[in-house]
């Protein structure tokens, strides 16, 4: 029964080289993504912490995103 | 109503949409692959190739999904000059093109053994191939010009001129002798499929809309982070 899902009648090769690039291409694709996107969240923290004080609490004062990163990453911290 | 749609709304959304298709989506994942790979029946001509049919039709449908909506945006855009629509549509443009390639490859991997051939320059196949074109010509022009008005301009208009391919794309099958099959699913009138196919197709297509969302809200979210740090450098 296994051997027969597993060739499908001689079909097998094409069904799983087909969901297996599907699989693999999106996977890669969203871990590019994800990985960007948190380099920017990084980059955003680095610039907010590289300013000077009183820029830094005007800029957290005024921005609701800058508060929401900083949450989310003490959080995962 | 306009306060709603403000950047700091729109990213608490956006990260609350993320967690809840997180959430779903592998549960929805494993539905859509044990219905696709083992309780579908196997097609009465094409055996268990058919299968195929599950990760290609949904990513052909939204290739062609993400353009029309790129289209769109970029009328409206071209028209109304809404900032956002530019972020929108580079957001989804990669999407688009992942899946056009997807449906090309995975077409091409069904074509052989139903066919006996991976590819042929019928009028179905060649307007996907157009599409993809037009997808790498969109993205080009984010990547390689700068200046955002320009970008928005040739954009659009790139994004105009290759939704003319879309009705091709469509009516391809029915306009000319393609090698491809005609549409099975019908939005008016019946539908050729029988049940037991249309609903992994369905749950499938499900799995590959959460899996655009997914991708699209989280570009979406680092466009909104990267003007942010832009005007942090403001400060």
């Amino acid at each position: 029964m296994i051997i027969k899902f597993i060739t499908m009648n001689g079909h097998g090769i094409y069904v799983w080289f087909s969901f297996s690039i599907v699989f693999i291409s999106c996977a890669v694709f969203y871990l590019k993504t994800r990985k960007t996107l948190r380099k920017y969240e990084n980059d955003f923290l680095v610039d907010l912490q590289n300013l000077p004080a009183e820029e830094k609490n005007k800029a957290l004062g005024t921005s609701k995103v800058a508060q929401q990163i900083l949450a989310a990453n003490s959080k995962m911290n | 109503m306009f306060k709603f749609f403000s950047s700091s709304n729109v990213y608490s959304l956006i990260q609350k949409l993320i967690n809840f298709i997180n959430s779903i989506f592998f549960l929805i994942l494993i539905i859509g692959l044990t219905f696709a790979l083992h309780l579908s029946p196997p097609d009465y001509v094409q055996g268990d190739s058919v299968r195929i049919m599950y990760v290609h039709v949904p990513a052909a449908w939204l290739a062609l999904a993400c353009f029309s909506s790129i289209t769109f945006l970029s009328i409206l855009n071209f028209i109304f000059k809404i900032r956002n629509f530019y972020f929108i549509n580079k957001s989804i443009a990669p999407i688009g093109l992942l899946f056009t390639c997807l449906a090309i490859i995975t077409g091409s991997l069904w074509g052989q053994p139903t066919w006996g051939t991976w590819w042929v320059w019928d009028a179905r196949l060649t307007s996907m191939f157009v599409l993809m074109l037009f997808y790498v010509f969109y993205i080009l022009a984010f990547k390689l010009l700068r200046k955002e008005e320009l970008i928005i301009k040739v954009s659009s208009i790139i994004a105009i001129i290759g939704s003319i391919n879309i009705p091709i794309i469509k009516y391809s099958v029915e306009w000319w002798t393609t090698l491809h099959q005609p549409a099975s699913i019908k939005i008016i009138g019946s539908s050729s499929i029988h049940p037991a196919m249309l609903l992994p197709l369905l749950v499938m297509l499900l799995v590959f809309l959460l899996y655009g969302a997914l991708i699209f809200l989280m570009k979406y979210k680092t466009e909104i982070i990267r003007i942010k740090k832009k005007n942090l450098k403001r400060l």
